[in-house]
């Protein structure tokens, strides 16, 4: 991969990675055909965030070097603490910085910044990462029943409200009403409480499918509101019933940004068996995608093995087996036909289930959006060629299943180990 | 017990805002007395402030436009809550151009003080931001800690030099040392002195003016009193430099009052505001 980004665009770059910064510890870089999409994942899997930039921000892109002809543009997961002080003072980019040259060379494992700067001066930065799995999270905001839009500058009016430090809020919408409070955990006696509420008019679009409260972390989200009030763009809210994840996305035409959030389920007389850690509960989860379209293999038989010897989650073998499924997050334009034409996905529901099966007898539903999903983008990426025997056979493995009744696919249970079972195929 | 307020004027609740501010610096935690007439914030001189006391009293009418308070009982009409000022603070932080704030008391999870601010907004209806405020009611019994203090029977009062310039002497001189001794005479000069093993640094202010008591008392006493006679006190460095750092705004009278090597009394007077300060001496 080899793009340049110019001037002012450097800066807007640079404050994407200031709020990815904020959801998790690793950047995943990810040139595709339709852009560069930058992605974050915080340790609890519950917030993933994803910043594309498409090729009309770059004075140049090319996904893939003209020698790489073959395979698919590498994906790479940096460390944010590698690359986070490269842009660390936005200010001084704005002043001194001409151009900046991102490149991923297929030899080595570094990828290169290069600043152009102010008198000549070249500041060059070689970041080493791994190679990985694309994180990406499936969330169809089209089926969600509850829609906000609202101008940056409200949304970053309301988070003002609340201290930074405060972890968690929780959003009530009504037909009349938007409310949003500070939410604490445990009952805290001399915690102060703050609650605001708005009217619907202020909001450029508010749609109430069904009254609901989500309670989300708004720390993580705090870097796109930065974000989006810096360039003034309006921010969509797509959620549904507490439990489901909330999704915040802006749009402005070179980039586009979301935010997904776990949001806490509310509490019944019966907690879920599977309470995750404290306040983010993650009662959402990522389902590997096991697009890119060569399904999970072992390290050995990738091009590149990951360097540093610890693959992380996406990276490994089996994700599913080990982290839990990794949900792919459908952008605005990259809607992946199964989320559109399926009619009962539902992503946290469906992934929380899947994550409490050790024994195999999920749900039909489950299995299926996944695995459409998966051969679907398999079908859809069809662009890109898979250089060994082992990859094509799996692609029309899944290719083949989803033509096939989807009750063979209900058969399977995990997703890792229908995959797992076709790598296994000579 | 009730109390209900409402602020509409914008100066005054940033005014207000200030205050509450210089509160904030001072101490975690501090005492809010509610009288008809005054508004007090107060901390008193425990152990556990170091014995530092402060009383701060606003005068209720320069602030809000509506006020109704039930005290306790009939002849206790007064209101007294312990309350973090830093919530206070926050509260009031983001309230700053609304249309009007409002302040109760009220019941929730348990007694809080609630502050209402209603803000302009893009749309007819305005939004609310309420903040509920937990807050403690210091029962009746324990009102005695927190009376107004008597003016100390002071050897030296004096004027005190530009805030910016006392600050920034301080400040310079806490690298050097942790206790600072402040003397004054009744012809205007006053010295701030540190001194270690290492160093002895001495600040000299001159012609900062007496104010006139026109107390019998303190007139006899300050007759008889050489004029040149310092009287002076040696305090911990630290309390002295945060009320000095708290300061926000300038205020129109400044005054130190002396006891010789018991107490230091700063007095700080604005249109509607006093504050005074009580920091014990050290041996």
């Amino acid at each position: 991969m080899k793009c340049s980004i110019e001037g002012n665009h450097v800066k807007a770059f640079g404050k994407a990675i200031h709020a990815l910064a904020r959801i998790g510890e690793d950047l995943w870089l990810d040139p595709l055909e339709k852009g560069l999409a930058l992605r974050a994942v915080n340790s609890a899997h519950s917030a993933y965030a994803c910043f594309l930039f498409s090729p009309l921000f770059f004075q140049h892109y090319s996904p893939r070097l003209s020698t790489q002809t073959l395979g698919t543009p590498v994906k790479c997961q940096l460390a944010m603490k590698s690359i986070l002080p490269l842009f660390r003072c936005l200010a001084t980019i704005e002043r001194n910085v001409n151009r900046c040259e991102i490149s991923i060379s297929s030899d080595e494992n570094w990828v290169v910044f290069q600043f152009y700067c102010r008198h000549g001066i070249i500041k060059t930065h070689n970041l080493s990462f791994q190679e990985s799995e694309a994180l990406q999270a499936v969330f169809p905001t089209n089926l969600c029943p509850n829609v906000l839009k609202a101008q940056a500058k409200l949304l970053g009016d309301i988070a003002r409200h609340f201290p930074t430090s405060q972890e968690e809020v929780t959003l009530a919408i009504s037909p009349v009403r938007v409310t949003l409070k500070n939410y604490y955990e445990e009952e805290c006696d001399r915690a102060m409480y703050t609650e605001m509420s708005l009217h619907p008019d202020e909001f450029d679009y508010y749609q109430v499918g069904i009254d609901s409260h989500i309670t989300f972390c708004l720390k993580e989200l705090r870097g796109l509101l930065s974000f989006a009030e810096s360039h003034g763009l309006p921010v969509c809210v797509h959620f549904g019933p507490s439990g489901k994840p909330v999704s915040f996305s802006l749009d402005d035409m070179p980039l586009t940004a979301t935010v997904v959030l776990a949001t806490l389920e509310e509490r019944t007389s019966d907690p879920p068996s599977q309470t995750g850690p404290a306040q983010t509960g993650p009662t959402y989860r990522w389902v590997p995608r096991m697009c890119p379209p060569y399904p999970v293999h072992p390290p050995s038989t990738v091009h590149r093995p990951p360097c540093g010897g610890a693959p992380s989650a996406p990276a490994s073998a089996s994700p599913a087996a080990h982290d839990g499924p990794h949900e792919s997050p459908v952008l605005a334009e990259d809607r992946v036909l199964s989320s559109q034409a399926s009619p009962v996905f539902s992503a946290a529901f469906h992934l929380r289930k899947l994550l409490d099966l050790q024994n195999p007898s999920p749900p039909w539903e489950e299995a299926v959006p996944t695995h459409n999903t998966d051969a679907e983008a398999a079908a859809a990426a069809a662009t890109a060629t898979t250089p060994s025997n082992n990859q094509t056979t799996a692609i029309e493995d899944m290719e083949a299943e989803s033509i096939c009744a989807t009750t063979k696919m209900a058969a399977n249970t995990i997703p890792a180990t229908p995959l797992a079972a076709k790598v296994m195929r000579p | 017990m009730k109390f209900r307020s409402k602020m509409i004027d914008v100066g005054c609740l940033n005014h207000f805002t200030r205050v509450v501010n210089t509160i904030t610096k001072l101490n975690k935690t501090c005492v809010l007395r509610l009288t008809p007439d005054n508004l007090y914030f107060v901390l008193s001189g425990k152990v556990a402030n170091g014995g530092v006391s402060m009383w701060c009293e606003l005068l209720q009418v320069n602030f809000f436009d509506e006020y109704q308070i039930e005290g306790v009982s009939p002849d206790a009409n007064e209101i007294c809550l312990e309350v973090a000022p830093e919530n206070l603070s926050r509260a009031l932080k983001t309230a700053q151009n609304a249309k009007s704030v409002k302040i109760k008391l009220t019941k929730k999870h348990c007694p809080c003080l609630t502050l209402a601010a209603e803000l302009p907004s893009l749309s007819s209806v305005s939004r609310v931001v309420t903040h509920d405020i937990p807050v403690d009611v210091i029962p009746r019994r324990l009102w005695h800690d927190y009376k107004e203090p008597s003016m100390p029977d002071f050897d030296v009062s004096i004027y005190l030099p530009p805030l910016k310039t006392m600050k920034n002497v301080v400040d310079r001189m806490k690298n050097l040392s942790n206790f600072l001794v402040i003397e004054a005479n009744l012809s205007g000069e006053m010295n701030l002195k540190i001194e270690t093993d290492l160093v002895s640094v001495t600040t000299h202010f001159k012609d900062l003016g007496n104010p006139p008591w026109g107390d019998d008392a303190s007139q006899s006493r300050s007759q008889s009193r050489d004029p040149a006679a310092m009287a002076h006190a040696r305090l911990d460095i630290k309390k002295l430099l945060q009320f000095l750092m708290g300061q926000q705004v300038n205020p129109s009278k400044a005054m130190c009052n002396i006891v010789h090597k018991r107490i230091v009394h700063l007095i700080f007077l604005h249109e509607d505001v006093s504050l005074q300060y009580f920091i014990p001496a050290v041996a």
